[in-house]
């Protein structure tokens, strides 16, 4: 099986900083071949908010995916998962966060097993996350830096890849051009290696 | 005393709902002004589009599609936070508050040339109360490092005022929860926001 890259992109402008981190490594993945299906969740007009229905039949593993079953046959084709966002108030931005409140069901992302977690995305073994912070690092860490911890802890434990990148540029607002373009170097370098 | 509540559970009967409830209750009969936002009954738009964010540090212009919340969240001095914890955090459309009304000049003042941080915009609020229910174990949510509980009592704390009191009671284990266990929580939900407000 080739390798096989679900980007998911969560940021609405297509001339903000995060697109250019998303186009780096769509175009860096591309050259060396791997398989690419683009996420653009704005673009898609992804709906992030779990419905009534939804809730309703949250558990019910036989029927749960249909309202969102294109998304999970995507999940579910993927060998590495990138996730591309910018951080806002500490967490994802909305469209992003109701991806895996709606997408990341019980039977897809994980299985209960007498009421534990059991991991059941175990053909992604490879997870990345690109992302951007308008703070500090310090105040990130002040925060428990809880996007961090939604990827590397959450998603990890339900993918349990090979291989974790977890690339943060922090202090966005201040972040001079050569920043910038350093740490588009960098994630570019990383995809290559990835 | 003012408070708001932000409500997001998307169905009508769910344990959350009981919390909510219980919570109005208590707030009123302690004398203290509430306000409520149901997110899903107001079916509350939670992706910032382009244009809000091409907006976003135009103030004050930015706070016009979120005029009313941005009105209730200036009334208040105690923000209350009722949901479901999904994936560890908050569900999206509560996300999708924070992400749209918590706008520069309203919640924060951007960084300048003096100061490297953002600094605090909600001076207004002195008690966050937070009110949740998880499908994990209090461990494996521990492990995880309780990204829901932090955006909001560690984040959104940030720019409260300073000594903001905090209350926080999640039912962990939910979907194996029974009446007593329901129960019991919803005692100890009580006793943890008459401590906010007392």
């Amino acid at each position: 099986m080739s390798d096989r890259a679900f980007v998911l992109f969560a940021h609405p402008c297509p001339e903000s900083y995060s697109a250019a981190l998303h186009t780096t490594v769509t175009d860096t993945l591309s050259a060396r071949g791997w398989d690419i299906d683009d996420c653009d969740l704005n673009a898609e007009g992804f709906n992030p908010v779990l419905s009534e229905a939804e809730r309703r039949g949250y558990h019910d593993e036989a029927t749960n995916t249909a309202p969102v079953q294109s998304y999970v046959d995507r999940v579910q084709a993927a060998t590495a998962l990138i996730m591309v966002f910018p951080v806002w108030n500490f967490g994802y931005p909305a469209i992003l966060k109701g991806f895996l409140d709606r997408v990341f069901l019980p039977g897809v992302s994980f299985k209960l097993v007498d009421g534990k977690v059991k991991p059941n995305l175990t053909h992604i073994r490879k997870l990345a996350a690109i992302t951007t912070y308008g703070g500090t690092r310090t105040r990130a860490l002040l925060a428990g830096d809880p996007p961090r911890h939604c990827v590397k802890r959450a998603v990890w434990h339900v993918c349990r890849p090979d291989k974790m990148r977890y690339l943060a540029l922090y202090d966005m607002n201040r972040a001079t051009d050569a920043k910038r373009a350093e740490f588009l170097s960098k994630v570019s370098q990383e995809m290559q290696a990835f | 005393m003012r408070a708001l509540v932000l409500y997001a559970h998307p169905l009508e009967g769910s344990f959350n709902a009981a919390i909510r409830d219980q919570v109005i209750a208590q707030l009123e009969t302690a004398g203290v002004e509430t306000r409520v936002n149901d997110l899903y009954q107001h079916k509350f738009q939670a992706c910032l589009s382009p244009d809000e964010l091409s907006n976003y540090v135009n103030c004050p212009d930015n706070v016009d599609v979120v005029k009313s919340e941005v009105e209730d969240l200036q009334w208040a001095d105690t923000l209350i936070f009722i949901y479901p914890t999904w994936w560890y955090g908050l569900p999206a459309i509560l996300k999708g508050w924070l992400d749209r009304v918590l706008l520069p000049d309203v919640a924060f003042l951007m960084p300048d040339a003096t100061n490297e941080n953002i600094r605090p915009g909600l001076t207004n609020i002195k008690r966050i109360g937070v009110f949740t229910t998880c499908g994990a174990s209090r461990w494996l949510t521990f492990i995880v490092g309780a990204p829901g509980k932090r955006t909001l009592l560690r984040g959104v704390r940030f720019i409260c005022a300073k000594h903001c009191k905090t209350a926080f009671a999640a039912h962990y284990l939910m979907d194996s929860s029974t009446p007593a266990s329901r129960e019991k929580h919803l005692k100890k939900v009580q006793r943890s926001l008459a401590k906010l407000i007392s």
